[in-house]
């Protein structure tokens, strides 16, 4: 690696944990599975000297059905538990599909559902080795002045591209977080402030803990689809979930759309699920919907074909609709 | 700040001290001499560096030394048994999937877990499996074959596989 100094820290509770990260401050960060956390050391643009592993932390890793048919997922699972959990196949099957989409099942053992709900921004630049980086100065994320993507603003908009969150979003998930006040419990949605300097909205010293996804509604169904340059291995060029609930007549009474990939972080559809309600399941294809969506996101600032990417957008969201349409369908026979 | 680590690998413990920043890579190749495991991309993202933790296949080019302290390693080194290949081995060698053999350490790890955790793998399961692992000579096509004539030599020890007895001779 690097000549990174950093210190390790390998506390036994979440309480000590906790407090490491509050007295280290922004030169700390947990270390779950390191799978982004040490390529981002290896790039020399992480910040963080101290590194509070979480390994040594019991619990925080069962998957289990709760009391009401939803799902509690320890923070600490790893992506290969939370895709190969017959629990979580059964009551959200999207969540499943994008985590054994996530990575190599050589990353998926190692990487924890925390870490990908948790996930760092990336961009072209800031994935790259210290030696490419070499020949001017760090960017913003990496401490220094300059965004070398969006220049004109000079603001970052390093992308969240983790697979998992979209989905956690559609079906309304809540992350539970232990800091130093104690616990808290929020909106999956709420943990990003859509920066792409500081990604999460929460205090450095706070852990996710737990993921509790609510029981699905009757007649609901969920669909991931992801898009990316190469099948495997590849951070999604664009992933999008859906969540589709139907009335007893074959309707669509609520549909939630979030995707990840195009934004700093991962963002949902309002005016498509509006424009979804109460109306028929759409074809998968269909074009003017597909349109609706891709108008409804807005520019965005990215580097890589932008146009391309807006045009997916809306072609795959109505694709993940009618998934999950479809699966919903079948609700009463599951 | 350096770190006390013990080290379990190929069933022999090291008790080491390295320093936190080291990968499990690292010390596996520059401290214990086992250079078996190779360095890629050093990224996570080609497979070379693959060795089993607690039974499952993982990147040690993303696993810190530290954090592997205390848990069982095996690294290509330690799948031969009783001085003879591991039946995966001997069938990457018998077909020919084996090029450069830069990736085949790591294929050789992520195969043999596959096995152990699932005896008869669909096709659909085995080219999940080594999705991880890229390989730049073979063309996956001699791994894959490589890959099925070991599933059907460990569920009947002592037949011949699908290969040629010439070529295996
Ligand atoms: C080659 C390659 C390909 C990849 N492809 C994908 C992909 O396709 N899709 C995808 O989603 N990801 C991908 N990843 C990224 C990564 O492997 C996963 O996102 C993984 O889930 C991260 O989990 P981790 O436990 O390894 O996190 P770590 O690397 O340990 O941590 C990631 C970040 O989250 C923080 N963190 C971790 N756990 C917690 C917690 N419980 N509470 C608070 N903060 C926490 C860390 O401080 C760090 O900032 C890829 C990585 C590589 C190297
Ligand atoms: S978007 Fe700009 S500031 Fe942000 S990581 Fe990339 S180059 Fe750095
Ligand atoms: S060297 Fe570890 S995955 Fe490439
Ligand atoms: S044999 Fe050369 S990379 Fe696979």
């Amino acid at each position: 690696m690097t000549a990174t100094r950093i210190e390790y820290h390998a506390p036994s509770t979440l309480a000590q944990a906790v407090a490491l990260l509050e007295e280290h401050g922004h030169a700390a960060a947990p270390l779950a599975g390191g799978t982004d956390l040490v390529p981002a050391l290896k790039h020399g643009v992480l910040q963080a000297r101290h590194l509070v592993s979480l390994a040594r932390i019991p619990g925080h890793r069962e998957i289990a059905i709760t009391a009401d048919g939803g799902l509690s997922i320890g923070a600490f699972a790893t992506l290969a538990d939370v895709a190969r959990s017959p629990l979580v196949g059964a009551v959200c099957p999207a969540l499943a599909e994008a985590a054994v989409q996530a990575g190599s099942p050589l990353l998926r053992n190692r990487g924890t559902l925390g870490g990908n709900v948790c996930l760092d921004t990336r961009c072209w630049y800031y994935n790259q080795t210290e030696a490419w980086r070499a020949s001017r100065p760090p960017c913003q994320k990496a401490g220094g002045q300059q965004c070398y993507v969006n220049q004109k603003q000079n603001v970052c908009v390093a992308l969240f591209s983790a697979d998992t969150p979209a989905v956690l979003i559609t079906v309304g998930a809540r992350a539970t977080l232990a800091g130093p006040a104690g616990e808290r419990a929020v909106p999956v949605e709420a943990l990003y402030s859509g920066e792409g300097l500081q990604p999460l909205a929460k205090s450095g010293a706070e852990i996710l803990t737990e993921i509790a996804v609510p029981a699905p509604p009757a007649r609901s169904g969920t669909a991931y689809l992801k898009h990316s340059p190469r099948d495997s291995i590849d951070f999604p060029l664009l992933g999008i979930a859906a969540a589709v609930a139907l009335s007893g007549g074959g309707t669509i009474a609520s549909a939630r759309i979030a995707l990840t990939g195009a934004r700093s972080a991962p963002c949902r559809l309002p005016e498509l699920e509006a424009a979804l309600a109460g109306g028929p399941v759409p074809a998968a294809g269909d074009r003017e919907l597909a349109q609706l969506a891709t108008r409804s996101l807005g520019a965005l600032f990215l580097t890589d074909a932008v146009p391309h990417k807006r045009r997916l957008a809306g072609l795959m969201a109505v694709d993940a609709v009618e998934r999950a349409a479809a699966l919903a369908q079948g609700w009463r026979t599951r | 700040m350096k770190e006390l680590v013990q080290l379990s690998v190929n069933g022999q413990t090291h008790d080491l001290v390295v320093r936190p920043e080291r990968t499990l890579l690292d010390v596996l190749r520059e401290d214990l001499g086992l250079t078996g495991s190779k360095r890629g991309c050093d990224l996570g993202a080609c497979g070379a560096c693959a060795v089993l933790l607690d039974g499952r296949p993982v990147s040690s080019c993303l696993t810190l030394a530290v954090e592997a302290s205390g848990h069982e390693i095996v690294t290509v080194e330690g799948l031969a048994r009783g001085g003879g290949l591991h039946p995966v081995q001997e069938a990457f060698v018998e077909h020919g999937a084996v090029q450069c053999g830069f990736c085949t350490p790591g294929m050789l790890i992520t195969v043999t877990a596959l096995l152990d955790e699932r005896p008869e793998p669909t096709e659909a399961e085995i080219l999940e499996a080594l999705s991880g692992n890229l390989c730049r000579c073979t063309g996956y096509v001699k791994v894959l074959d490589a890959v099925r004539t070991a599933i059907r030599r460990m569920r009947q020890p002592g037949l011949p596989g699908s290969v040629a007895p010439e070529v295996r001779a």
